[in-house]
């Protein structure tokens, strides 16, 4: 909840690093596993489950450790809960679409849901990653195979390498039945992962 | 109207900031795509009673050694809205300049009385408070001299507003060479904790630091 207050335009604290030492402490699991509410309650949200894992990587191809990733996505309908959707029927109560984890070695494996297309879109998940070193950095990435990615008016603007780039493969089914993707995140160097200006545009 | 997205920069004399940084600009976002790429965090708690005291382990612990002090302000987006049950997550360096994390390998002096992370929630004015321990500056990068100055990590997370930040201290020797403080330059300011003489007994000094979170998406949906 918010309570308007009548000023101009703030000047903004300034982003900074997260540096090496993000607590682990703050890890909470409900954020690292968006498939199901608690091990203990039957309650989780509708969707193909999906695993999406791969690695950070520094510009000399190292891996990133200590990174912080946050994760943002629709629900299995397409719709993303946030102030617009308030009363849509087609929300999940089961799901907010927000995740969040920190990889001690740079590699990630994050359980999901497969998004739904939102209006005139692709599937996709957008990730935010603070590190040492940087302020957050933002992408969206997609998922192979998807007739959607032809049209999506994101993926339009990019290359067709950086079109690969944002684009997880689809490695076949885990044995529990999630479908297993896999993308590597590129911070910086020739292969370099497109990022975007959240701030900014 | 900038038609160009940002070309982020390197921190000297920051070797991660060199491996870790983009080369390329910042793409813009198409304005029909713009809302996907709003996070919006649900409310979150704080886990354990007493975190805003990071001068004690809990309660009825002896005191941490160094400075015991406070940090306060308000926590707002760019256009002046109050951030109500906003998470702050905070972490900092103890007297000595060592973090209880398992990653510091760093050897510095551990304190048995001193945690060093914390959690809180801004009222329902969008104020916080916390009192922790002066942190330590510690030597970054040995081969060539250069400290960390004294910094305290703070983390916010409230609806479509996000922000990671480190809170300063004024006329610190150290501040001069640090690397995203110079890249901060005149705005630097702006995450300067600003001394203020405190009566509560158990406190040396407070330091009031108003935050306001910036960018695109913390006021998306107003």
């Amino acid at each position: 909840m918010t309570n308007k207050q009548q000023t101009n335009i703030l000047l903004p604290t300034n982003e900074d690093t997260t540096g090496p030492y993000f607590p682990t402490y703050f890890n909470d699991e409900s954020y690292e596993d968006l498939t199901q509410i608690h091990s203990g309650v039957i309650a989780g949200p509708s969707g193909q489950h999906i695993i999406l894992r791969g690695r950070v990587l520094d510009r000399n191809g190292k891996l990133a450790n200590g990174v912080l990733l946050e994760f943002w996505q629709a629900n299995a309908k397409g719709i993303y809960r946030n102030p617009s959707s308030e009363n849509h029927p087609d929300l999940d109560p089961w799901f907010d679409g927000y995740g969040r984890l920190r990889s001690t070695t740079g590699e990630y494996t994050y359980r999901t849901i497969f998004p739904g297309a939102s209006k005139d879109r692709a599937p996709n998940i957008t990730i935010t990653i603070f590190s040492d070193g940087i302020n957050r950095i933002v992408t969206q990435i997609f998922f192979a195979n998807q007739k959607a990615n032809e049209i999506d008016p994101l993926l339009k603007t990019l290359s067709d390498q950086d079109r690969k780039r944002l684009t997880a493969k689809y490695e076949g089914p885990s044995p529990d039945g999630a479908d297993v993707y896999t993308l590597d995140i590129i911070m910086a160097g020739d292969n370099e992962t497109p990022f975007f200006d959240d701030f900014l545009s | 109207m900038t038609r160009i997205g940002r070309q982020l920069s390197i921190g000297k004399t920051d070797n991660t900031s060199d491996q870790r940084t983009p080369r390329k600009r910042l793409r813009l976002i198409p304005t029909d795509v713009r809302e996907s790429f709003v996070p919006v965090i649900p409310a979150r708690a704080v886990q354990r009673q007493n975190e805003w005291d990071l001068t004690r382990i809990a309660p009825n612990r002896p005191r941490a050694e160094g400075s015991p002090i406070e940090v306060k302000g308000t926590v707002r987006n760019e256009s002046g809205t109050l951030l109500r049950g906003a998470l702050i997550e905070i972490w900092n360096a103890n007297h000595y300049g060592r973090y209880r994390h398992v990653e510091d390998h760093s050897g510095l002096k551990l304190d048995e009385n001193f945690f060093g992370i914390g959690r809180i929630i801004t009222d329902e004015y969008g104020n916080y408070r916390f009192w922790t321990i002066s942190p330590g500056a510690y030597l970054a990068r040995p081969d060539i001299g250069r400290w960390r100055p004294k910094h305290i990590h703070l983390s916010i997370s409230c609806g479509s507003s996000r922000l990671i930040t480190q809170m300063y201290f004024p006329n610190e020797p150290n501040n001069a060479s640090d690397p995203m403080v110079l890249l901060m330059g005149d705005s630097f300011d702006r995450n300067l904790g600003r001394p203020y003489e405190t009566k509560i007994p158990e406190l040396d000094q407070g330091y009031n630091f108003d935050i306001v979170v910036g960018g695109k998406n913390a006021t998306f949906f107003e």
